[in-house]
């Protein structure tokens, strides 16, 4: 079981670190990583398969590796920095499917497991404060990743529903935070001063980097089939974490968010936030991790509470903190 | 150190207190730091007050993962004493029917068109008579969660979203959960048709303490079908907010802001005899028949001590 390993999507961050953890573990033979561009990462022992998900090469290239376990984790929350939104819907679902398409003439695969997102629950104001599995499409399908995420979901059910003796397992994830990850929402973080939604206090629950992959790799050996959440236990108030976090927060009435986040983080480098953010952070939205520590027997190390804790004490002692000493005196010189 | 009383001698200690930071930012501390440093100077009133402020800007305050934050519901408890007290001399009846310990699921009638106080009065009840008083969670509309301000201020205070699996949730964990099945049909009727009860929606209250095995406490709350008494509805105003209803009371919205000053009159609210269902067991929630009888007989009973508190109370609103 799982000896013979290929990650689609080696380049990002999470196929990367998987990558790195697969080679430090003796009872896998072989790893391959496929993407369009090489991962920035060192890796050693990974074989490294130069293909776009798109394109339907990937249906002749991923039978010859032989396979036994197949991990996607390509599907991209957000555009990578100058390119445009559209392209992720090409990337996430035809992507999934010609990988699915290839997937179907492998005959050795044994496993399946998609690193996909809680998107698809979407931030509704009056939604269940845990969201358990089952409840996956009754919200309203508001924002392009939520339609993607549900379309690719759905195209992933239908194949394990005629393959049953593949074990296909969706993982849901929460938005990650980690010193280490560069994203819009670690970057919006990280602003000295944080515009947030006058009014609106969502709820949040931002899992550790550390738990994202340590997940991901308990999903890998578990046998469990269908989706599971992948979250921190507990949830916290955006209002709290930057309280705790000593940051500053600008509350903006919400219909100005969008644009003065646009204004604000291209002019602080953090670019701007996409449509799910903003709802995100306005509503918020909690998952329920039962089955993740029940069934495949991962149980987060940090809480809610403790990842944005470990988050900020390693993002600050890498940055210099605001002079508010400076900009007092510097604001009491334009009042003169 | 105890720092002076009385009003010269608070305004000394302030200006001492200002002295201070100014000293501290020119010996180049920045202003946070500096009123830090300063913070002993002020007199011993203020400075509690202002370290508990600090605590709360620092982020040192609990937080449920629900988003109950108990700090803060103390700090809005002095307003919703002063209602319960002076405003409605709430007289509250039976308290003791609610469970100290463990789950159980309070059901009342639901009024009060453009706020409803209920909930808040119920719990005033539970924090001040109850000998083991603890703090219940709400069911609250889903459109209140859509509002700025609002949404915030009633999850602070324990409230949730009118979702089936909050209340499983809640019940799970052995917490008092407050529902009105009467939702916005509750809220909605008319002054003339107050105490009558409303259906009870689908009876998913009944499936929610089946599944739990939580006792139903039925409570019948008079005085809160007089506060704004509903005698119209604003039909564009509600299409343009997207509120479920724009009610029109005798002062609202012709007084503007003093339209929503609810109207004093006398409460009383009857906390029942809790129903056990644990002799059914979880796989009853099936039970569509069961779910009405039980539904059924939980309103009759609430109807029932509506009108016999009516009647104990007197006159509305003296």
């Amino acid at each position: 079981m799982a000896r013979r390993v290929v990650i689609v999507g080696v380049a990002t961050h999470w196929g990367a670190e998987l990558a790195r953890r697969l080679e430090r573990d003796p009872q896998v033979e072989y790893v391959a990583g496929i993407d369009d561009r090489e991962p920035a990462a060192d890796l050693e022992r990974t074989e490294f398969l130069h293909a776009d998900i798109r394109n339907p090469v990937l249906a002749r290239l991923l039978p010859a590796t032989e396979p036994d376990t197949v991990v996607h984790c390509g599907i991209l929350w957000y555009p990578a920095p100058g390119k445009p939104a559209r392209a992720l819907h090409e990337i996430n679902v035809i992507g999934t499917l010609q990988l699915l398409a290839a997937c179907e003439r492998t005959p050795p695969l044994e496993r399946i497991v998609v690193r996909g997102s809680a998107a698809i629950y979407g931030c509704e104001p009056a939604a269940p404060l845990f969201h358990t599995e089952e409840l996956a499409g009754r919200a309203p399908l508001r924002t392009r990743f939520q339609r993607d995420v549900a379309e690719l979901e759905g195209y992933f059910e239908d194949f394990a529903r005629r393959r049953p003796q593949v074990r296909c397992t969706m993982l849901r994830f929460q938005p990650e935070i980690g010193p280490d990850l560069d994203a819009p929402l670690t970057r919006y973080l990280r602003l000295p001063v944080v515009p947030t939604q006058l009014g609106f206090d969502p709820r949040l629950q931002l899992l550790h980097a550390e738990d994202a992959t340590g997940a991901l790799l308990a999903a890998l050996r578990a046998d469990v089939r269908g989706p599971v959440n992948v979250a921190p236990s507990g949830a916290l108030s955006l209002s709290r974490i930057l309280r705790s976090a000593g940051r500053l927060s600008l509350p903006v009435p919400h219909p100005l968010f969008e644009p003065a986040l646009g204004r604000l983080g291209v002019e602080l480098g953090a670019g701007p936030l996409v449509a799910d953010a903003v709802r995100l952070l306005r509503y918020g939205r909690g998952i329920s991790n039962r089955r993740l520590v029940e069934e495949v027997g991962y149980r987060p190390r940090f809480d809610a509470e403790a990842a944005v804790a470990d988050f900020f004490e390693k993002a600050d002692s890498r940055r210099v903190s605001p002079d508010l000493g400076g900009l007092f005196r510097r604001l009491a010189g334009v009042v003169r | 150190m105890s720092g002076p009383q009385g009003g010269a001698p608070t305004a000394a200690a302030l200006a001492d207190f200002l002295r201070e930071v100014r000293a501290g930012i020119e010996a180049g501390l920045d202003p946070v730091a500096a009123a830090r440093g300063a913070i002993p100077r002020l007199p011993a009133r203020l400075r509690n007050a202002v370290e508990a402020l600090a605590r709360r800007w620092r982020g040192e305050y609990r937080e449920d993962k629900w988003g109950f934050d108990e700090d803060f519901a103390e700090a809005a408890f002095p307003l919703f004493e002063f209602l319960y007290e002076v405003w409605w001399r709430v007289d509250a009846v039976g308290v003791r029917n609610v469970p100290a310990h463990g789950r159980a699921l309070l059901v009342a009638n639901h009024a009060g068109s453009i706020f409803p106080f209920d909930a808040s009065m119920m719990t005033m009840a539970l924090m001040k008579e109850h000998p083991l008083p603890r703090w219940p969670r709400f069911m609250v509309l889903d459109w209140a969660f859509s509002l700025p301000f609002v949404s915030t201020f009633m999850r602070r205070v324990g409230g949730v979203p009118a979702a089936p699996q909050n209340a499983l949730a809640l019940l799970a964990e052995d917490e008092l959960v407050m529902v009105f099945p009467e939702g916005v049909k509750g809220t909605r009727k008319p002054f003339s048709e107050r105490y009558r009860l409303q259906r009870f929606g689908r009876g998913g209250f009944v499936e929610v303490a089946l599944r739990t095995g939580a006792p139903i406490v039925p409570v019948a709350v008079v005085g809160s079908e007089e506060i704004y008494p509903k005698v119209g509805e604003l039909d564009v105003a509600a299409r343009l907010t997207g509120a479920p209803f724009v009610p029109v009371t005798p002062t609202f919205p012709w007084l503007g802001a003093l339209g929503l000053i609810p109207l004093p009159s006398k409460w009383r609210i009857e906390f029942c005899e809790p129903i056990d269902l644990s002799e059914h067991g979880p796989e009853a929630a099936h039970d569509r028949g069961l779910v009405f009888d039980i539904s059924e007989r939980v309103r009759e009973t609430i109807q029932e001590r509506l009108y016999a508190n009516l009647v104990a109370r007197g006159a509305p609103f003296v």
